[in-house]
């Protein structure tokens, strides 16, 4: 038990102290996952409007493949991206490999399904007299679209925060994307695996203590945000 | 025909396959009342919603002030509201709900006292609810809220999806109140559906009787529902649970609906002497409600359980002394029968 303790002390010290390698690893995570959660929404958030607003042909066998790509292991995605952005893969000249946009890639990939999905039912549970009320107060489409989603901004945020958790948690994607490059690519979640398969746990304890407290963080924002509007 | 302000033709509406609403025509006047009257799942919701631009029909066109409109177009959009049965308030002030109609026409012109007037106008002491969140209404007041939100819009048409069925006396009757208003000041047209018949008759220029969808006269017919069955002379019947029989002329399917109207119910007190030598029910009158444009009365008369409406002048309620409770007989020819 000694390990973990003395874990959790080196831990405290090292976040204290600035180390500058935990420091780096933070900081890749939070641009990656930054990076990969504002695509997500920009591109999840319409597209889960249009599959839980209208009803079109085959929406039921979108409905299953996005449901379907909740399910995506992380290291499948990871193979698939490296594929594609590898010197011999279609995206080779690029040059992503090994970066953090590359890693971004494969994490929208992992995290556009989850707001797809969740926005899709935020939207299809919505009560329908609120598009009556909305277009008979002479609302247009845009104002439709927008005054719909600020009525359930609260299952938004939570399909956004499902998302940002994921992201933030995977280590599939990172590893085999980003190779775990000191200082470039490594992030909290790879750090902590190489850490421990090195026996340092006083490292791989910080960074699982960082990642903690950023997920508070953004939880503590996200409930502010709430609690004003 | 200059003062239209809805003509429809050849109106179809289908969810999937089901069919909702079948009109052929339908002219609507401007600044005119007009009630919808007719069972649950008549039609009467389609009909609004189609009339309000919510919904495209399935076919057919909706011609509004002469022109073709359909829903979000420029035409309409700023001019019809709709409110339906159950209100829908956002999630966000009683003031920002009554707000949300003038922000998105971008005006911006004395809204406090705007809102603070529209709030009055449904019977809601403004300064108290203006603060107040959506959660933080009862039913009756919500459906307020929801009528202001329309009200403060000056609409040229208010379409009211039964707007009294689900609130409080006290309540109903400002909401009645407010629509009249409306019409009153500013010329809106009212297009009202509701089961209060007493209040559609009362205010109504017309009252629409829907049924299966499809327009089944003006709301003083009695539609009864089969099956029916043969009888030897050639006639059929339906046998009420009491023993009554009401005789038809071959129906054109076993069930289809007879529509009788209310011209040709002939009503006598029990015992008379005179009374005619065709098929009559027994019954009770329900109700007699004053009709506004016709100055007639329309009397509801239960046979078993059943409502038939016939109508008398007066002169004839004074003279036979009828009243609500009181036991008549109904007369009718089986050949003067509809079927739908």
């Amino acid at each position: 038990m000694n390990h973990i303790s003395e874990g959790f002390l080196t831990a405290v010290q090292l976040l204290i102290r600035g180390d500058a390698e935990t420091y780096s690893a933070v900081s890749a995570t939070i641009r990656v996952s930054g990076y990969s959660i504002s695509v997500s929404l920009i591109l999840g958030i319409p597209l889960g409007f249009l599959l839980g607003y209208y009803h079109f042909r085959g929406k039921r066998q979108v409905r299953l493949l996005v449901d379907t790509m909740l399910a995506l292991p992380t290291v499948f995605i990871g193979l698939l991206v490296y594929a594609f952005l590898s010197r011999r893969g279609p995206l080779g000249e690029w040059g992503l490999l090994f970066t953090l946009p590359g890693i971004a890639i494969g994490q929208t990939i992992l995290a556009l399904p989850i707001v797809i999905a969740l926005s899709a039912s935020a939207v299809e549970t919505m009560d329908q007299h609120l598009r009556i009320t909305l277009i008979s107060l002479g609302a247009n489409q845009r104002q439709l679209f927008f005054s719909t989603l600020w009525e359930v901004r609260h299952s938004i945020l939570a399909a956004a925060l499902t998302a940002y958790g994921r992201v933030m948690t995977e280590v599939g994607i990172s590893m085999m994307v980003g190779g775990n490059i000191k200082w470039h690519t490594r992030t909290i979640t790879t750090a902590i695996a190489l850490e421990t398969n090195k026996g340092l746990f006083s490292m791989g304890i910080a960074l699982g203590l960082v990642l903690i407290l950023i997920a508070f963080i953004v939880n503590l924002s996200v409930s502010f945000l709430r609690k004003r509007s | 025909m200059d003062n239209l302000i809805y003509h429809i033709r050849h109106l179809k509406h289908f969810y999937n396959t089901h069919p909702a609403l079948e009109i052929d025509q339908l002219s609507i006047s401007q600044a005119s009342v007009v009630g919808l009257i007719g069972p649950n799942g008549s039609g009467k919701s389609t009909l609004l919603k189609l009339l309000g631009f919510i919904d495209r029909p399935t076919s057919g066109e909706i011609l509004f002030k002469g022109k073709s409109a359909e829903p979000f177009s420029d035409a309409v959009r700023f001019r019809v509201t709709l409110l339906t049965q159950t209100p829908y308030l956002m999630k966000r002030s009683v003031f920002k709900n009554i707000a949300y109609g003038l922000q998105i026409r971008g005006d911006s012109n004395h809204h406090q006292e705007r809102i603070y007037e529209a709030l009055e106008m449904v019977g809601l002491p403004a300064e108290a609810f203006a603060k107040r969140q959506w959660y933080e209404l009862s039913g009756g007041e919500a459906q307020r809220v929801a009528l202001a939100a329309r009200m403060v819009l000056k609409p040229e048409v208010l379409l009211l999806d039964e707007p009294t069925a689900s609130v409080d006396t006290a309540s109903a009757q400002r909401i009645r109140d407010a629509s009249l208003q409306a019409r009153r000041e500013w010329g809106t047209t009212l297009i009202v559906a509701s089961h209060d018949w007493q209040w559609l008759y009362e205010i109504c220029d017309e009252v629409l009787h829907l049924f299966r969808g499809r327009l089944a006269g003006s709301g003083n017919e009695s539609i009864i529902l089969g099956p029916w069955h043969p009888r030897d002379d050639g006639l059929w019947e339906k046998i009420l649970n009491d023993g009554q029989r009401i005789v038809v002329s071959k129906p054109p399917e076993r069930d289809a609906a007879a529509v009788i109207a209310s011209d040709h119910i002939i009503v006598r007190l029990p015992g008379d002497e005179d009374a005619p030598r065709i098929p009559s029910l027994d019954g009770i009158i329900s109700r007699l409600i004053l009709e506004k444009c016709s100055r007639q009365i329309i009397a509801a008369i239960l046979v078993e359980n059943f409502p038939i409406t016939a109508k008398f002048t007066q002169t004839q309620v004074r003279n036979m002394g009828l009243y609500p409770g009181q036991r008549v007989k109904m007369y009718y020819d089986p050949k003067s029968i509809q079927w739908i």
